[in-house]
């Protein structure tokens, strides 16, 4: 099955990596982001806003036809201290990262249950699965959402013909990670058994996996971490 | 090209159900492929026939006749790359009830059998700087189940020695990962139907009702998932428990 596909965080990091794969097995993508993607059909859009996003989905499907497979990986990260999250900073990570999800799912679909098929992959963190560190309270809260919203999804949308499942990165060589961040830092990676950052590509290949073979998992999360979590 | 070109490739239990499907899919995708089974069967001749595997029986559960398999790999084909330690038994009876010899065997070929399989790969998959372990666990190790305690323990084992093998043997490039898959259409669910005291059409009517997604998997499925986890597709997993289980649980393992 190949078709019409958005992508949410398709400018950079492990968003682009999975269109640029997607568009390699057939796809037409369309990306949508902050920024301007280097996809096939490039929507600027932030994620959080829900009428900006029923925009770049009407407009995706009007130039792509059907929307048959939606990968939403839109995200941020940063290290704040729990004591120093204040209000803003806790809805924003919340609403880019839940709310980015849950708005695409609202406006693409209505169109794959009218269909009776679709694929739907949320990126999460290694942190939804095991928590994070300090200064993670807020990013980990939010991607344990996203794998509690995508495990409830699938359950909801299991004999719809629907299939929902996440792809839940451990560390990777993005630039949300900067020069300095603690996690490129020697001393962490060689706790991990495979001793560096996962690649963008790595998690692209989970992706695509679970789009193409991937046909028997349902609300469930794949994790290429490096062994950051096992 | 295929997915494993030039890999040296095992798959044990490779004459039926989930074995035979793996083993066909590592063929197509450009393995040079072994195939075990404790015994010859027509399946595993035909499996052979598909693949140009070369065939090589032992009981795993043996030690010594383990160990007289990788001489004849070695002789064969050299090193391995990959195991997929696929070979099970199953049996199941309420716990007090069990026989403890039905009941160890379970164990001794499921859990037993496998470190027996990767401590006699290890030394190849060393001499080639890096090696992939694909190891099929099974829902019930996950999440348990009635009547099938042996085969439950021997699965969750299997879990563990997974997650331990990864973090010990993950920095020397040797990856192990564990699909632990839901109801599969195989002959295993002959035991599930003799258990429940139906037949093997009503387990299969009675598991896919079961299943969110309505439907029990197919053993392709799982072939396909131990194909992405044995090549470089799958680089950064390790140490995963990877559960094709159309949404019956999401429990974490």
């Amino acid at each position: 099955m190949t078709g019409g596909a958005l992508v949410t965080g398709a400018a950079s990091g492990i968003g682009a990596a999975i269109a640029g794969r997607l568009a390699e097995r057939g796809w037409r993508v369309a990306g949508v982001d902050l920024e301007e993607s280097g996809t096939e059909l490039a929507l600027r859009a932030d994620v959080s806003d829900r009428a900006a996003v029923a925009a770049a989905v009407a407009r995706a499907t009007e130039e792509l036809g059907p929307i048959s497979l939606l990968v939403t990986a839109a995200g941020f990260y940063e290290m704040v201290p729990v004591a120093e999250i204040d209000d803003e900073r806790w809805r924003r990570m919340l609403r880019v990262h839940l709310g980015g999800a849950a708005n695409a799912c609202w406006e693409v679909l209505p169109g794959m249950l009218a269909r009776g098929e679709g694929i739907v992959v949320t990126i999460s963190s290694e942190l939804a699965l095991a928590g994070g560190g300090p200064g993670d309270a807020h990013y980990a809260a939010a991607k344990g959402a996203v794998l509690g919203f995508t495990r409830s999804l699938g359950w909801e949308l299991a004999d719809k013909g629907i299939r929902v499942n996440s792809v839940a990165p451990g560390p990777t060589d993005t630039p949300l990670l900067p020069p300095d961040s603690p996690w490129r830092a020697p001393d962490y990676l060689a706790t991990l058994p495979l001793g560096r950052l996962v690649t963008p590509d790595e998690v692209a290949d989970s992706v695509v996996f679970l789009v193409e073979e991937g046909t028997y998992f349902q609300g469930q999360a794949l994790s290429p971490n490096a062994g950051a979590v096992i | 090209m295929g997915m494993l070109d030039g890999k040296v490739a095992l798959v044990s239990g490779a004459g039926q159900g989930l074995g035979r499907r793996i083993a066909e899919r590592f063929g197509r995708e450009g393995a040079r492929l072994v195939v075990n089974d404790r015994k010859p069967s027509d399946g595993l001749d035909e499996v052979v026939a598909a693949t140009g595997a070369v065939p090589v029986i032992a009981d795993v559960s043996d030690p010594a006749a383990v160990a007289r398999m990788f001489e004849e790999i070695e002789a064969e084909v050299g090193d391995l790359d990959v195991l997929a330690a696929n070979h099970a038994y199953m049996s199941m009876s309420p716990f007090t009830e069990h026989e403890p010899e039905d009941w160890w065997l379970n164990v001794d070929v499921n859990l037993t059998g496998t470190f027996h399989l990767i401590r006699s790969a290890l030394p190849g998959m060393r001499r080639r700087g890096g090696g992939r372990i694909v190891i099929i666990a099974s829902e019930f190790g996950v999440v348990g189940w009635a009547n099938a305690t042996a085969y439950s323990c021997s699965k969750t084992g299997l879990i563990a020695l997974t997650k331990t093998l990864a973090r010990e043997l993950g920095p020397e490039g040797i990856s192990a990962n564990a699909i632990a898959p839901g109801i599969m259409d195989t002959p295993q669910l002959d035991v599930d139907a003799l258990d429940a005291g139906v037949s093997p059409e009503e387990i299969r009517v009675r598991y896919a009702a079961e299943t969110p997604i309505k439907r029990i998997g197919r053993p392709e499925e799982v072939a396909a998932l131990a194909t992405f986890l044995a090549s470089e597709r799958a680089s950064a997993f390790v140490g995963q428990i990877l559960q094709p289980n159309g949404g019956t649980t999401r429990a974490l393992a």
